[in-house]
């Protein structure tokens, strides 16, 4: 486990998000493949529970990837996920995983290159705190 | 290790006379016609096992009324988990409530590996004896407060003034660090590999530190750790008490006094403190220790109490919420000003029905026992 790739689940919203995973291929790019996406219709449709299930599963790290700020196509308040994320974060703290391990983030709408040096730096951070930490926690 | 016909057989369902009286008592059929438990137990044990799934089982709270009414005492709710555990096995899917996030926390909290970070709430004045093989069960009040940050919730309030009680009363306690879940919740709605899994880290747990004695808060972790860990892995040589049965008899004999509160106080009798571990004396005496304080009961009360209306965080609906604001307006029914419960979970379900109402759910101040005795201390 510790030599191979640190298994990433990115929760994509619909629009910025997954429009910068799908201009990877466009671009000529890739991701690892340690990196599995799932679509949502808008982060705001998220909660802890689904986080928390991706943990459960033995996800190494959590992306939330949504819209720039303002740019929500829904409008929904942003604060929404902004709690889940951080009530997921407190959970993962009582339960000894660093909460870096779950992000909160955007990159530029259909920017491809943007969302591979994203999650690729993502995989690395958590490669060292598996390293850093006994038991890969 | 787990006999399901066996067990099915051991809750007496099978002396079950077709007389109805469960049907009656149920909390759950008052408000949902198409729950019969008498129905149930006909369906399971008829000659034609070849029947679809009965989707009726996971609307039962396990509140134990049932069996206070059975002349039979048929052991009802221990019949729903049986039969839970076989539908699982047969592939039936839960519905989990919030997400199921507490499923994901209980499942990784079964973890080997796991190094909790759980005590950062411990408060500086909370003294803990290190050496000591009597340990105070916290339960999943630190996870409770955040998962449900959004009802209110102060579980840990609970647990901070149960120490603060054990701590005025001499009794020495020490807190484990990697306690789990005690498993409860997954063991009643048949997820008996994730209870099992709980209840033996939590066993190794024990037998690193050489816990003797536990004293609990919360109701559910103490008939767990005390009847089903022994039933279902054999005895585990440990003492389990719940903070009431300690604290009780130290009022009486004037070991320890409490102080002044003054507040007009209603007491719900937690269905897993009541009807299965037979504790309805000690909490009342506890608040009735408190100067100032007056108590009133509910329309039903210890052996008749109504449930806080919720499952083990499965299939919570409208029939829950009915029960719910029906407990709620007894409680207001008395007029008081704090309704005072024993056990976390009561105060999560009342909170989250009080929260998402109609507007005309009774919104009586719901606090935890030990909170209100350790209250009267400052
Ligand atoms: S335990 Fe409660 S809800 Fe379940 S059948 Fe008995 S009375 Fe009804
Ligand atoms: S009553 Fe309890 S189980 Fe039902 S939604 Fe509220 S907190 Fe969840």
């Amino acid at each position: 486990m510790s030599k191979s790739e640190a298994n990433v689940v990115v929760f994509a919203c619909n629009w910025d998000g997954l429009s910068s995973v799908e201009a990877v291929a466009q671009a000529g790019l890739s991701y690892p493949a340690s990196v599995k996406v799932v679509r949502v219709s808008c982060l705001s449709r998220l909660h802890q529970g689904l986080i928390l299930k991706a943990f459960e599963l033995g996800a190494d790290g959590v992306m939330l990837l949504g819209c720039e700020p303002g740019k929500c196509q829904f409008d929904t308040d942003p604060a929404l996920i902004t709690q889940e994320c951080e009530k997921a974060r407190k959970l993962m703290r009582l339960l000894g995983l660093k909460e870096e391990r779950l992000v909160l983030t955007h990159v530029p709408r259909g920017d491809g290159s943007h969302f591979v040096g994203r999650v690729t730096s993502f995989i690395a951070e958590i490669g060292q705190m598996r390293s850093a930490v006994p038991g890969g926690a | 290790m787990f006999d399901t016909e066996r067990e099915i057989s051991d809750t007496r369902i099978n002396l079950c006379l077709d007389c109805g009286k469960c049907t009656v008592v149920c909390p759950v059929a008052q408000h949902d016609p198409d729950f019969n438990p008498r129905l149930i137990a006909q369906r399971r044990l008829g000659q034609n096992r070849n029947i679809p799934q009965d989707d009726t089982i996971w609307s039962c709270i396990s509140c134990y009324m049932c069996t206070e009414r059975c002349n039979y005492r048929v052991r009802f709710p221990e019949f729903i988990h049986a039969l839970r555990f076989e539908a699982l096995e047969e592939g039936a899917q839960l519905q989990c409530t919030h997400g199921g996030a507490l499923q994901a926390v209980m499942h990784m909290m079964a973890r080997g590996d796991l190094h909790q970070d759980r005590l950062g709430w411990l408060p500086q004045d909370v003294e803990l004896a290190e050496q000591c093989d009597t340990i105070f069960f916290v339960g999943c009040a630190p996870y409770f407060d955040v998962l449900f940050s959004d009802l209110g919730v102060d579980t840990l309030d609970g647990v901070k003034g149960a120490l603060r009680l054990l701590n005025r009363a001499h009794i020495p306690f020490n807190i484990l660090a990697n306690e789990r879940c005690c498993g409860r919740d997954l063991l009643l709605q048949g997820d008996r590999e994730g209870f099992l899994a709980l209840a033996r880290a939590n066993m190794e747990e024990f037998a690193r530190h050489g816990v003797g004695k536990i004293i609990t808060n919360c109701p559910e972790c103490h008939y767990t750790l005390k009847v089903d860990y022994p039933k279902i892995l054999g005895s585990t040589g440990i003492e389990v008490v719940h903070l009431t049965e300690v604290i009780a008899p130290l009022l009486r004999s004037g070991e320890l006094r409490l102080g002044m509160l003054e507040k007009r106080a209603t007491y719900h009798d937690p269905c897993t403190l009541g009807r299965c571990s037979r504790i309805f004396d000690e909490p009342r005496q506890i608040l009735a220790a408190v100067a100032g304080l007056e108590l009133v009961e509910m329309e039903q009360n210890r052996e008749k109490a109504l449930c806080c209306g919720a499952s083990p965080w499965v299939h919570c609906g409208a029939v829950n919420r009915q029960i719910q604001g029906q407990r709620l307006a007894q409680a207001g029914a008395t007029k008081a000003d704090v309704m005072v419960t024993a056990c976390p979970k009561c105060q999560i379900h009342l909170k989250c029905a009080q929260k998402s109402g109609d507007g005309k759910t009774t919104q009586v101040e719901i606090q935890d026992l030990a909170s209100v005795a350790a209250r009267s201390l400052d």
